[in-house]
């Protein structure tokens, strides 16, 4: 994921452009919020224009969409601002169109936005995870059940999970004087978007309505306030977990290592057996066994071993580590 | 969709068109330029940052730290790691 870190941006403080990449009709303007360099994927603000009409058709790269303002008639049904489709590679949409014009949220997960017209699904998509809900309407707020969890006042709705990695997407708000005395990080990166309302961060100050970030994993976010609440949706690109403390002087290397020895401290046997030479390879899951894995640019930082040395690589690749310290198994 | 995974269901069209690169190319300028313009609006707002963690190293001492939701722990100064000089950065 080669995304850098955009925060904060206000798509307010911008103009859309219209969208003319092959494949689309004339009526898309968008705002890009943020775009990976090596796929294309990105994460935009998309206006339909009035009178706006597409046939059924899919897109090569799985994405998201939340309908923030307008309508739109997909399928014949009409949906008003709150709905939210996760649509896998290659889906077909059925055909869509808006009488009034409609403003979207929208992630392209894998790949750049595309369309291709038709009312079949691509021969390789896999339509189990597609749906199409009334966020707003139709779910219930939630309290954060991960752990440790946000303060009271910061509301979930889950909208997506990706099974395999975790990964989320999800409504969440503040209530009106919500506040959280602590610095948190995570594993993964994380995107959001205010659709209405202002919070405060430390370390970024003030984001308001149509504020966005796109922040890499490990890097320090809080305290946290909103004096009014906000409405915003959110997305992570794997497991999200709240590292908490209170040095906001730490940086994302130490940030890392403070998360790699919780790993040590807590899965010490997954810790250990990922450790041993062994076993320091790409990791085979036999669920999901034709997974493969990027290794460019993931072993390239400086990082401990068990030695207790720390430097750094410049080749990529998977290699183990084992020193001096290295246990010689008994024969 | 994962950090690093190339597991292919997330695309079905991995390889980048002409057209897309063209596109991406254009994106990419743009964002380049609102990179360097977040860290100038970010470096600008450095002294009121100051201010905020001076205020939120007090309070800690004194409201406490969230650990777990609506649970709190009054941070000892004893445990105020030293700044030792380090820099506030916040956009990397």
């Amino acid at each position: 994921m080669a995304r850098p870190h955009i925060e904060p941006f206000v798509d307010r403080d911008v103009s859309f452009k219209k969208l003319t990449m092959p494949g689309f009709k004339p009526g898309v303007n968008y705002k890009m919020l943020s775009i990976d360099k090596d796929t294309g994927a990105c994460t935009m603000t998309v206006q339909y224009d009035a009178g706006f009409k597409q046939p059924p058709g899919f897109c090569y790269s799985e994405h998201e969409f939340l309908l923030m303002e307008g309508s739109l008639t997909i399928g014949g049904k009409k949906w008003q601002k709150g709905l939210y489709s996760f649509v896998p590679a290659g889906v077909s949409l059925p055909a869509m169109s808006t009488d009034e014009g409609a403003l979207l949220l929208v992630f392209y997960n894998f790949g750049p936005p595309s369309f291709v017209e038709s009312d079949k699904d691509h021969q390789n998509a896999d339509r189990t995870d597609f749906k199409m809900v009334d966020s707003y309407q139709g779910m219930d707020w939630q309290n954060s059940t991960l752990f440790p969890a946000t303060a009271p006042g910061c509301l979930l709705k889950i909208l997506h999970i990706d099974k395999r990695t975790f990964g989320m997407t999800f409504l969440y708000c503040m209530t009106p004087g919500f506040w959280q005395d602590n610095i948190s990080y995570h594993d993964c990166a994380e995107e959001a978007y205010h659709i209405w309302g202002t919070s405060w961060m430390m370390q970024f100050g003030e984001l308001p309505t149509g504020g966005y970030f796109w922040r890499p994993a490990y890097i320090n976010h809080g305290c946290f306030a909103s004096e009014l609440g906000i409405l915003a949706i959110g997305r992570t690109d794997g497991d999200l977990h709240n590292y908490f403390h209170h040095d906001p002087f730490s940086t994302p290397e130490e940030n890392h290592e403070r998360a790699a020895s919780r790993l040590a401290r807590m899965k010490p046997a997954l810790y250990n057996w990922i450790l041993t030479s062994e076993h320091n390879h790409l990791p085979h899951d036999f669920e999901y066994p034709n997974d493969t894995y990027k290794t460019e640019g993931w072993d390239t930082g400086i990082h401990m071993h068990d030695d207790g040395q720390v430097h750094h690589h410049s080749a990529s690749g998977a290699h183990s580590h084992l020193g001096g310290n290295k246990k010689k198994k008994k024969k | 969709m994962t950090i690093g995974n190339t597991n292919i269901v997330g695309t079905l069209r991995p390889k980048l068109t002409k057209d897309e690169l063209a596109w991406l190319k254009v994106e990419l300028e743009d964002q380049r330029k609102r990179y360097d313009k977040i860290v100038q609006e970010q470096e600008a707002l450095t002294p009121q940052r100051e201010k905020w963690v001076k205020e939120f190293m007090e309070r800690i001492q004194v409201r406490g730290v969230h650990v777990h939701f609506n649970i709190r722990r009054v941070v000892p100064k004893s445990e105020i790691r030293p700044r030792d000089g380090r820099p506030l950065q916040v956009i990397y």
